[in-house]
């Protein structure tokens, strides 16, 4: 009991730190309301031609109606922008390797998969709320949602959540523990919403991209939202990959803590703060 | 000139030492992974064909082509951005935008450095960019080479004169992150790279015509996949051309107030 209200506070700690760093700076302003939405315009117009196509709503029947193509591209916009804003995370967080105030965080008694999480959560709550206020408000306009009960939405809000989260701590854990933070951060921004079908329904992407969108759990998440959202899904439907996300979250947050405990023992021995 | 030989030479060794690969892997796979988008949207949900306002629009039925051609020139005008634009913010950074102010090199040999740095390192990187596109068996039909030529010099020309200002714009307000990125995003989306102009609302279009960008694309959409030939775009090259001196002479006129900017904020 003890136990768990020292991480609540190393928990809640972290995330005011994360708050008061992020919160009312322009970049967040930026990079979750105006680049987000920009960018779904230019994926919408890229695509318009495929979807206007005479045998494309045979093909998928949800391209023959262009606002609910622009409501499929804006539920994945949503869902990569919760993503992405952990992926920013961890970049800054990588920033305390450069400050020097790592070695600090690693001398205090605090948790480190706590710290991890902490961080993540931080920054998405700072994030997501902005492109999600945005979002609702504009599927709602479009009239294109379908919803089977009102607390599908907070299916949805966890299904977005609890997945980032796990995502955010274990891209944390790795991102610590390398030198060059700014190629793995190239590397998972774009590939990121290619695999996972942002932008592009799963049936369109080849099997083996399929494969590898399964490891990302935006995949899932994106499946559960469009599900819950667009296409009238109840919880039994989806339950299949709702399960699927729990999993793959414990299974991220599992190896969070192993490369964690693994990065801080060869730091103790060989000083050096990397995995290899 | 030598000092933007001298600069083109610098910026390569230090690529070359420090981040041979974040670069390279930084300008393909955004292209690639757009590319990939088309090709499996054009032929798992178009059963591979596009609708009629696309050819309507466009002058043309080749949407991968156009994705093609799009797709490369705006990660082009990325790389050419990062490069010259963010040259003088990054001295700045690293505290050498002092001496830089008062070495008797001029600005623009200096940033012109940069640019023939990135376009040479670009035009390697594009060729990796190619095999990905003969890979997926996508042919981009020439229409007329003289025309293409003129339509990358003028794409070239247009993004360096952006450059020189925003690279001004950049040290005056101490900030390159939300500039830059600002500026790709709205250049992406109302050039004319990976869709026709015409999708956009009318705003949008009057606002895309003062961009130099978009009537370079015009050219070499139009010189690739459009089917035209030089006369027909010399029209859009002459308008490019004008803009491109017009941003030039703003950028160069203001960059030295900007330079005086930071550096009184600096000290």
């Amino acid at each position: 009991m003890n136990h768990l209200r020292h991480a609540l506070r190393v928990f809640a700690a972290e995330t005011l730190k994360q708050h008061r760093r992020l919160f009312g700076q322009p970049l967040v302003v930026f990079s979750m309301l105006v680049w987000p939405v920009l960018q779904l315009a230019t994926t919408y117009y890229t695509l318009r031609p495929v979807a206007t196509a005479s045998r494309a709503a045979e093909n998928w029947p949800l391209a023959a109606d262009p606002e609910r193509l622009l409501a499929f591209l804006a539920t994945g916009t949503l869902a990569y922008a919760f993503f992405f804003s952990l992926v920013q995370s961890a970049w800054h967080l990588s920033f305390e390797r450069a400050t020097g105030t790592l070695e600090l965080l690693f001398l205090s008694p605090a948790g480190r998969l706590t710290l991890m999480i902490a961080n993540g959560a931080g920054a998405l709550l700072q994030n997501a709320w902005l492109l999600t206020c945005f979002t609702v408000a504009a599927l709602t306009g479009f009239g294109t949602l379908s919803v089977a009960a009102w607390w599908m939405y907070g299916i949805v809000l966890l299904a977005l959540l609890v997945p980032a989260v796990a995502w955010g701590a274990f891209l944390n854990s790795l991102l610590v523990f390398s030198r060059d933070s700014a190629f793995l951060y190239t590397i998972l921004d774009e590939p990121l919403w290619f695999v996972s079908g942002v932008r592009l329904p799963h049936f369109a992407l080849p099997a083996a991209v399929q494969v590898v969108g399964a490891v990302f759990p935006l995949t899932g998440s994106l499946l559960a939202v469009r599900g819950a959202l667009l296409e009238h899904r109840t919880v039994s439907d989806l339950a299949p990959t709702l399960l699927g996300l729990g999993a793959l979250s414990a299974l991220l947050l599992a190896a969070a803590s192993l490369i964690l405990r693994v990065g801080e023992a060869r730091a103790r021995r060989t000083g050096a703060l990397s995995l290899a | 000139m030598p000092t933007a030989r001298a600069t083109a030479w610098r910026t390569w060794q230090m690529t070359r030492r420090a981040y041979p690969w974040t670069y390279a892997v930084g300008t393909v796979l955004p292209a690639a992974l757009t590319i990939a988008l088309a090709y499996l949207g054009f032929h798992a949900i178009g059963g591979g064909e596009v609708g009629d306002d696309f050819a309507a629009d466009s002058g043309t039925t080749a949407y991968l082509a156009y994705i093609v051609v799009g797709a490369t020139a705006f990660q082009f005008t990325v790389r050419l951005i990062l490069w010259s634009a963010k040259a003088l913010i990054t001295e700045q950074r690293q505290g050498t935008l002092g001496a830089l102010l008062i070495a008797p090199a001029a600005r623009l040999p200096y940033l012109l450095g940069f640019t023939g740095f990135a376009v040479l390192s670009s035009i390697v990187e594009f060729f990796t960019l190619g095999l990905v596109v003969a890979a997926l068996g996508i042919t981009v039909p020439v229409s007329s080479v003289p025309g293409a030529l003129l339509g990358a010099l003028a794409l070239i020309a247009a993004v360096f004169a952006l450059s020189v200002g925003l690279g001004g714009l950049m040290i005056a307000a101490g900030e390159a992150h939300i500039s830059q990125n600002t500026v790709f995003i709205v250049l992406g989306l109302v050039s004319g790279f990976t869709f026709p102009r015409d999708y956009l609302p009318e705003p949008a279009r009057w606002f895309a015509e003062l961009l130099p960008t978009t009537s370079a694309m015009d050219v070499l959409h139009g010189s690739f996949t459009g089917g035209q030939s030089l006369p027909e775009l010399l029209p859009r090259l002459a308008v490019c051309a004008l803009l491109t001196g017009a941003y030039l002479f703003i950028g160069l006129t203001w960059l030295p107030r900007a330079e005086a900017r930071a550096a009184e904020r600096t000290y």
